[in-house]
């Protein structure tokens, strides 16, 4: 049988087992299966009835029907509406203050392991708060999860890099020891950055829903690796003329392997044409006093929109560098004065205009869209902590 | 459009809204369906008007996951991770499940919204006392026992470290002669002192900051500047005891403790920020370290004079030095001794402690070395300069 790869999307799986991902797909379809039914239904002795006909008797004489699934609506016909669509931020400052307060204090009362889930209070209240087409996204991850990635993310990466670090130094190893352990940590480090990007992403789009249906990344880590130390090196050996390239490419792979549900985001965007701006900004970089950079960025988040498609609709941004610099340049200032304090506020307020400069324009059929959920680990997202990355989803 | 139904339960007797109006999503397919919940006594009965389906969601098998802050609406999940979910705009719905059922007790009461907002000032109190509480009294006192415990070999190492960055092997004055003499200082201030694990050893920088630094493991940096402003062996016998104290009670080690334990406090307070504000952080916890460590100089002064006084050294030297410096505090801003004085705040306060202490032992009658072998020493990084106008 030809099917297409459960976890990756590659399409010419012939056997059991995925040629590219090497994933098993009856195991894998299964552990899906069992995230779709829940803890309740997982065959553990300690099922609990999800008949509700072992509590008391209620007083209403409604029928009590079997919890069976409605026709699917892929079904009925599809209508696919057009339209220009923002999506919406619904939150606000005193909210999300109120949330900082309550994680500030049971982080300082558990010496800072309530940390991880005060993360995932804060994502579940800004995902909440985001509204497209009239329905809230959701956030799925646990404290669990990311106190577990930040544990892998200990064991397999920062001890070993620290230990590569100062053993050698420490021991008093001969100076050849100490310059290979040297060179071994440039170039884990250099492989453990593209590897926190994708799996950080993968696990916040997995651990995102919006009407129900979960987004994913499905491609493989190792190729992304290639492309960023591929990338970095012809951008160094270009002195930074290939940058424009190797952006557009990382975003190619991120946006090109992103899923929601069943149906793929398209990217057609190239390097080149990012080329002249960049050009522009380098030579204005010292006159402008580095102000030029927000051209190339503002410039860069348009093209970007403007080539990303999903189904028949294409996304459209209009930031311009001055609103772009504007935003940036007072969200850090506001930092700085309230020594961080009013980052709830801040962050409410860029979430707001980064939701208001893009949207989505053209057909949009969502009817056929059907839940295709990945099996992910924290651990990218537990590394990714450790390089200072955030990367935003939208 | 809901209906108003009649409930009658066994200790109360009130018309709730059973009925709502909701959209089910059924984590199947993205598309959002039009539903009408009833609440009744163990769970909720939904119909799908445009399938006909009834789905029966028992109250303990459902989470809620939204619909707990102003303007948001109710979330409904049932299932695994890829549940079911049912959404209802009104939040008045969760109040009318909470009075119908007590199975739905583990749902959000809008009504207690503001007591929330009172709940959450007291926890900006609380954190803000914990904080204080933490920085004040739980992290010195973590960091003296964290440091208490490192053992000396490791102190020994990032001692070597620091002396490395502050007086790199070019920038050191080597005179085997006139080195002996001051190290023979140090000899002199740990012979009498008690047990203690540390081989000191003293760097020369040939530099004229006035500045003297311990490195933990016993290593001690005296800047050149420091050492052409003393006047006699016992003025710099002082300083030496001052720093021998910050080796013997381990104080950088345990700054580095604290150091980070501080960093990691703010991070907790101040949340999930970008590394910009962490450099805004940076000065913040600079100037909260200077507070931290005019504890540690105070100690390092008032042991350094114990250590005077047991080795029979006479300690007006000491005083005498940190008038110098005292005198100099009015200086100009880039003046090299104002910046000793940024890390060693030499206050009149300081010194007359000092005195009170210096009184109340007999002055010993020997020196250490006469004045014109100390002018020799003090020239160990080469001629002295001319005297200074001021």
């Amino acid at each position: 049988m030809a099917d297409t790869c459960p976890r990756c999307g590659f399409a010419e799986v012939a056997s059991d087992k995925c040629p590219k991902c090497g994933v098993v797909i009856a195991v894998y379809q299964a552990s899906l299966d069992k995230m779709r039914r829940g803890p309740q239904a997982g065959g553990s002795p300690l099922v609990r009835s999800s008949t509700p006909a072992s509590t008391t008797p209620t007083p209403s004489a409604a029928p009590r029907p079997s919890p069976e699934t409605p026709t699917p609506a892929a079904a009925r016909p599809a209508p696919a509406t057009t339209g220009t669509r923002h999506a919406i931020f619904r939150g606000s400052g005193s909210s999300l203050f109120g949330i900082h307060v309550i994680n500030a204090l049971l982080i300082l009362a558990t010496l800072g392991v309530y940390f991880f889930w005060a993360k995932v209070r804060v994502r579940n209240y800004l995902w909440s708060e985001s509204e497209f087409e009239g329905d809230r996204f959701a956030y799925h991850g646990t404290g669990r999860e990311l106190i577990i990635g930040f544990a892998k993310a200990v064991a397999f990466f920062f001890l070993p890099i620290t230990l590569l670090n100062t053993a050698p130094e420490l021991l008093k190893a001969s100076p050849i020891v100490v310059v290979a352990a040297r060179m071994t940590v440039s170039i884990l480090a250099a492989v453990f950055i593209p590897i926190a990007i994708v799996g950080a992403r993968r696990y916040r789009l997995s651990r995102t829903s919006w009407r129900g249906i979960r987004f994913s990344l499905r491609a493989s880590t190792r190729q992304f690796v290639g492309i960023w130390i591929r990338g970095w090196m012809l951008t160094s050996l270009t002195f930074g003329l290939y940058y424009p390239s190797f952006v557009t490419s990382q975003q190619r792979f991120l946006t090109s392997n992103t899923w929601f549900g069943s149906q793929r985001f398209a990217f057609d965007g190239r390097g080149r044409d990012l080329m002249g701006v960049w050009l522009g900004t380098i030579v204005l970089f010292l006159p402008t006093l580095g102000l030029s950079w927000f051209w190339f960025a503002a410039k860069r988040q348009r093209y970007y929109a403007e080539h990303t498609r999903f189904t028949g609709a294409r996304f459209r941004s209009t930031v311009t560098a001055p609103k772009l610099a504007w935003l940036t340049i007072s969200t850090w200032v506001g930092l700085l004065l309230t020594a961080g304090l009013a980052w709830p506020w801040l962050t409410v307020r860029k979430t707001r205009r980064g939701f208001a400069w893009l949207s989505l324009e053209g057909p949009l059929a969502l009817d056929t869209i059907t839940q295709q959920a990945q099996q992910v680990s924290a651990t990218g997202e537990g590394l990714a902590g450790f390089f200072d990355a955030d990367f935003g989803l939208i | 459009m809901g209906m108003w139904g009649p409930f009658r339960g066994p200790h109360l007797q009130l018309t709730l809204r059973l009925d709502w109006e909701a959209a089910y999503l059924d984590g199947r397919t993205a598309a959002r369906r039009r539903a009408t919940v009833h609440i009744t006594r163990t769970g909720l009965d939904i119909t799908l008007p445009e399938s006909g389906a009834r789905l029966f969601w028992p109250f303990r098998e459902i989470r809620q996951t939204q619909g707990t802050h102003a303007g948001e609406q109710v979330r409904l999940e049932r299932g695994g991770e890829l549940s079911e979910a049912l959404l209802i705009g009104d939040v008045g719905f969760l109040s009318a499940a909470r009075a119908a059922a007590p199975e739905a007790a583990h749902f959000h009461e809008p009504g207690r919204r503001r007591l929330r907002v009172g709940l959450t000032f007291a926890a900006l109190v609380a954190a803000i006392a914990l904080a204080v509480g933490i920085y004040y009294v739980g992290i010195p006192a973590v960091a003296a026992v964290a440091a208490a415990r490192v053992p000396v070999s490791w102190e020994e190492k990032l001692g070597g470290a620091i002396v490395d960055h502050f007086a790199p092997p070019s920038g050191r004055c080597e005179d085997p002669v006139r080195q002996a003499k001051i190290d023979g200082i140090v000899a002199a201030l740990t012979a009498k002192a008690r047990p203690q694990p540390y081989t000191f050893r003293i760097t020369v920088v040939n530099s004229s900051v006035v500045n003297a630094v311990a490195a933990p493991g016993g290593q001690l940096i005296l800047f050149r500047g420091l050492l052409e402003r003393t006047d006699s062996a016992e003025e710099l016998a002082g300083v030496l005891a001052h720093e021998v104290e910050h080796v013997l009670h381990r104080h950088v080690t345990r700054a580095i403790f604290q150091q980070a334990s501080t960093g990691v406090l703010m991070a907790a307070l101040v949340g999930d920020v970008s590394s910009v504000v962490a450099y805004g952080l940076e000065g913040a916890r600079t100037l909260g370290d200077l507070q931290m460590s005019r504890a540690a100089e105070a100690e390092a002064d008032r042991e350094g004079m114990r250590l005077l006084q047991e080795a029979g050294i006479d300690p007006q030297g000491m005083i005498t030095f940190f008038e110098k410096l005292s005198r100099r505090e009015g200086g100009r801003g880039g003046d090299p001794v104002t910046r000793y004085l940024r890390t060693h705040p030499t206050t009149t306060e300081r010194i007359a402690t000092l005195r009170a202490l210096a009184a109340a032992a007999p002055k010993p009658e020997r020196r250490l070395l006469p004045d014109d072998d100390w002018n020799d020493v003090k020239s160990l990084c080469g001629e002295l300069p001319a005297p200074s106008p001021r």
